[in-house]
């Protein structure tokens, strides 16, 4: 049984990054989600909202909320959305993780970590929003 | 997140403290930058006291060994641990990277 969703919306920009990261914190605190896995929960968050800010309401700005509860005992279900430009973040190509130095593309590596980290992870458009939820911890 | 350069004959120690995210990793590209302009042609971060670092700062670090390498250069690191060290293994940048325990030793291979 999903306990109630806890709910933030703010304005989808770095400096939001912040005050997200103190409300998941408390979720994940309030799941007994502790130590190394808080470190990765907030680096998932980061990946995810810093697609948002940077993206979803170009060149435009817009509000990302984020949601959470407890989906079963000591784990989080989480939904990232935003009302901008419809983007699925998954349908790029994983980057190609085997390129030498010279070679290696600098972006993609934001979803890749998202992807790798978590579980669950899904994209869907809804009533006019992007909403990308997940469950954590994954499995790593 | 907080940068304390020493220079040494062979190389600029960088060693990076707390938190390199998407609002500070710029500032961690603009200091090895700084010290590329003045000459220096390899880098060494230490990363022990590194508490996180997310895509923004692999970008930085990727972005800085790239320029270094043609000098020829390199971005040396040293004390990976946590996070950091899982992030640099999930994302297979780990062996595009001279890794060191400490930068003593990553000083006596230059």
């Amino acid at each position: 049984m999903d306990s109630p969703a806890h709910r933030l919306a703010l304005p989808a920009c770095l400096e939001s990054l912040g005050e997200f990261r103190r409300f998941i914190r408390e979720g994940a605190a309030s799941c007994g989600i502790t130590g190394a896995q808080v470190d990765r929960l907030d680096l998932v968050m980061e990946e995810i909202l810093v697609n948002v800010a940077r993206y979803a309401y170009v060149p435009n700005t817009g509000t990302a909320e984020v949601a959470y509860w407890q989906s079963s005992p000591g784990r989080l279900r989480v939904e990232v959305s935003d009302q901008g430009h419809p983007f699925d973040p998954f349908q790029a190509d994983p980057p190609d993780l085997t390129r030498s130095l010279a070679d290696r593309p600098i972006g993609g590596l934001g979803v890749f970590l998202v992807r790798t980290v978590v579980q669950s992870v899904a994209y869907r458009r809804e009533d006019g929003r992007n909403v990308l939820s997940f469950e954590f911890p994954g499995n790593g | 997140m907080n940068i304390e350069a020493t220079e040494h004959e062979k190389a600029v120690l960088l060693k990076v403290t707390g938190r390199m995210d998407a609002e500070n990793a710029p500032q961690f590209e603009h200091a090895c930058e700084q010290w590329m302009r003045r000459g220096a042609k390899h880098l060494i971060a230490e990363l022990d006291g590194l508490e996180y670092v997310s895509s923004m700062g692999l970008r930085s670090f990727l972005s800085v060994a790239q320029k270094l390498q043609p000098l020829p250069g390199s971005l040396i690191l040293c004390g990976l641990k946590g996070l950091p060290l899982q992030v640099f293994e999930m994302t297979r940048l780990i062996g595009l990277f001279p890794v060191f325990e400490t930068p003593g030793q990553a000083l006596a291979t230059l």
